[in-house]
């Protein structure tokens, strides 16, 4: 046999990511677990000529049914399809992060420990014997530091001893802990071994005594109805999970009895800790983070950025170039106006994906997100969110598809794709550098109060967009609060962070460019016309203008608005070209590619435009669809179509909404 | 009492765990069972409680430290 897998099961935050981005490398894949909206990682990688699968299961504290992430995982490794399961814990938390191993215990398949973040329990003063823990349970156990070169050759080492062996957990001492509650016993006697494949029949019991439902359901159909009548009534004379969980943690300190010494410090708050969990300064220090993290982005993804400017350049020497041979003028357009416009597109946002992720993962990796999850959790929990979902909000004002990017260290789908909802409604930075510049020029100091305007309405539109996606999202029963550790802070593994961020860049360039290279398309064909002047999308823009002025909108500023949802920057540049005249289709291409607004745009506007129309549109081109690349990291990061589209049809919808009010308010007052 | 009237610095050990089976699995699995100490290293209003025990540092949500019952202890 030249090949086998390995899963990686651990809790959150005990290393489980990094280890599999470090073995994995650019190897690596990223989908969704058949039929549900889980992620899937998995990757590849070889030694010694033999190949490795390595599928990172999704983390969580435990292997109970309270998640489709943990019934995911204990199925996949139940069904023998890993050769060995690494079982990871955190060194400087022994005690608590063993309850995965132990709640483990009773599933058939191979397995080893590996105690990670050895450097951090090392310099809390904490020594671990591995060798004596490794004696007790009857598997490989490894002392493990992802950021130390030299810990790999251990884990390849163990890797290979386990599989070759096929080490099991012995389960001895724990079975005897569970012997002695009440009850115990006569579930264990009703359920054979062999009844569900794969766990065994302390296994069983023991989730079927902590009330779990698909074990129940499983045990149900595998046993006759009388014996499992028996099993239940048995089941509900014991205490449950209280009971079952007391036995896991005095079977953890038997297995580390004599094995750990510590020099048992009193724990206390670091400085920086101090600081994010102050009542006064903890959110004012968690949104400069976050604002630092969002300028440091911009770093790593300047490079990108430029690659992605000076594709655009490429757009006069290709045209001469088709011209020289004759090509047809189409040919030209499509070459330029879409593939060319859509590349450049394309690599500004990589460049930004890039910077965000790097950045961002960094964060997280050392342990910064979980005390911004921790400040923001009463807050972001009246949305059904958690508190890390504050992050991507904040990066929106600079870039929705940063934001966007930038949910995806939150670990539940729905709450995921909710905060990329909300997201979507913060005003981006060329919504920004549009909304001061119109206001000004029709509501002179007003300006100020429309800005206002728009900031209470981005708040409305986030709590009202949360109530009407919250409850298909965020199932009722996943709007717990907050029960979760904060990790001691730790050094980052700058090799597997790199390796990470680029497999993630890589992945987006090709998922992105479809998306980008199809809207891209639709636009310019809706847009195009042979004559230089027409195009589906004027003609309709013309024929619908009645219904369009009733949202405020001559069909000059109802075009830009569409355009609006292309990318904001073109806005101004299409409204400038139509009102001088200019066609549709022209102006549409010329205005996307950067081309600046007519000087005389102040005149033009206030001739043209009425103060009540000016604030329909700037509404209306606000909470649009933010741009095409945000569509498609929305795409990316959602992984579903179906709700990247209801997410669009919804914007649209709103800003329209949006844009009837503010014009017929705007009627009201001049 | 329940956790969350424990002062900020004060000591307890758990005494029991009620709610339900949702509940009472995500708080076993995060360490906190009948008879653990537990140290209360932060305790303000409208934020997270933060506890100490086994090793590790907890951030719980107050209205979840309801159905955590301590008894105080001296430290």
């Amino acid at each position: 046999m030249n090949s086998a897998t390995i899963a990686l099961l651990g809790q959150p935050n005990s290393g489980k990511s990094t280890l599999f981005n470090a073995l994995t490398g650019l190897r690596q894949h990223v989908g969704n677990w058949p039929g549900k909206t889980v992620e899937k990682k998995e990757g590849s990688f070889f030694h010694k000529g033999k190949e490795y699968l390595v599928a990172d299961l999704p983390g969580s504290y435990s292997l109970s049914a309270n998640s489709d992430e943990e019934v995911i995982t204990r199925d996949f490794i139940a069904s023998g399809k890993a050769d060995v399961v690494c079982i990871l814990a955190d060194s400087s938390q022994l005690q608590r992060s063993l309850f995965m191993l132990a709640d483990y215990a009773g599933i058939d398949v191979p397995c080893f420990l590996l105690l990670n973040m050895a450097d951090v329990a090392k310099d809390q003063g904490k020594q671990i014997d591995a060798k004596a823990i490794s004696q007790k349970l009857g598997i490989p156990v490894i002392p493990f530091s992802a950021t130390d070169v030299k810990s790999y050759d251990g884990f390849y080492k163990t890797l290979e001893e386990a599989i070759k062996k096929g080490s099991k957990l012995d389960v001895d001492s724990l079975k005897k802990q569970y012997d002695g509650i009440k009850g115990y016993q006569e579930i264990l006697s009703l359920i054979p071994e062999n009844t569900v494949p794969g766990y065994s029949s302390m296994w069983l019991a023991v989730k079927l005594m902590e009330n779990d439902k698909v074990v129940c359901e499983k045990l149900k159909s595998a046993l006759d109805s009388e014996t499992y009548k028996k099993l239940i009534s048995a089941a509900k004379e014991t205490q449950g999970a209280v009971a079952t969980g007391g036995c896991k943690f005095a079977w953890i300190d038997d297995v580390l009895s004599g094995a750990v010494n510590s020099s048992g410090k009193k724990v206390s708050l670091s400085k920086l800790d101090k600081i994010y969990t102050s009542r006064i300064w903890g959110k004012p220090a968690v949104i400069l983070t976050v604002l630092l993290g969002l300028i440091g982005s911009f770093i790593p993804a300047i490079p990108l950025m430029i690659v992605g400017s000076l594709i655009l350049m490429l757009k006069v020497p290709v045209a001469s170039a088709l011209a020289a041979v004759g090509a047809p003028e189409v040919l030209t357009l499509v070459i330029n106006d879409i593939i060319i416009q859509s590349f450049s597109y394309i690599f500004k946002m990589l460049g930004f994906v890039f910077g965000v992720t790097l950045v961002f993962g960094l964060l997280e990796e050392v342990g910064v997100m979980a005390r911004i999850s921790y400040v923001f959790d009463n807050t972001m929990g009246k949305l059904g969110l958690q508190g890390k979902s504050v992050m991507p909000f904040l990066i929106s004002f600079g870039c929705t598809m940063g934001g966007a990017a930038g949910a995806r260290v939150i670990d539940n789908w729905g709450q995921k794709v909710l905060t990329i909802a909300l997201a979507w409604a913060v005003p981006c930075g060329a919504a920004w550098a549009t909304i001061p510049m119109l206001s000004t020029i029709f509501f002179g100091p007003g300006a100020v109060g429309v800005i206002v305007a728009i900031l209470l309405t981005m708040l409305v539109h986030m709590w009202i967009t949360a109530k009407v996606f919250g409850g298909h999202l965020v199932k009722k029963e996943d709007r717990y609060g907050m029960i979760m550790e904060l990790p001691p802070y730790h050094k980052p593994k700058w090799g597997a962070l790199f390796r990470y961020v680029f497999g993630r860049t890589k992945e987006t360039f090709f998922r992105v460019a479809k998306v980008v290279l199809l809207v891209c398309s639709i636009f310019w064909l809706l847009s195009y016309s042979p004559s230089g002047n027409g195009g589906i999308l004027y003609a309709i823009g013309v024929a619908i203008e009645p219904v369009t002025k009733i949202f405020g909108m001559p069909w000059q500023l109802f075009l830009s608005y569409i355009a609006s949802a292309v990318g904001k920057e073109g806005a101004i540049g299409v409204i400038s070209a139509l009102y001088n005249g200019g066609s549709y289709s022209a102006a549409f291409t010329e205005a996307m590619s950067g081309a600046a607004a007519a000087t005389n745009l102040n005149e033009i506007l206030l001739a043209n435009v009425s103060r009540p129309e000016a604030l329909a549109f700037i509404f209306a081109m606000t909470f649009n669809m933010p741009c095409v690349v945000a569509l498609a990291a929305t795409y990316q990061e959602t992984h579903s179509a179906k709700w990247t589209g209801l997410i669009v049809l919804y914007y649209t919808a709103i800003s329209l909404l949006l844009a009837f009010l503010a014009y017929h308010i705007g009627m009201l007052i001049w | 009492m329940s956790l969350s009237e424990v002062k900020e610095s004060g000591e307890a050990v758990v005494s029991s765990i009620e709610g339900d089976t949702r509940f009472v699995s995500r708080i076993t699995s995060i360490g906190l069972t009948p008879g653990c100490r537990v140290s209360v290293i932060k305790n303000d209003k409208n934020r997270p409680m933060l506890v100490y025990s086994r090793d590790t540092m907890i951030a719980l949500n107050r209205k979840e430290c309801e159905g955590v019952r301590v008894e105080e202890v001296s430290a």
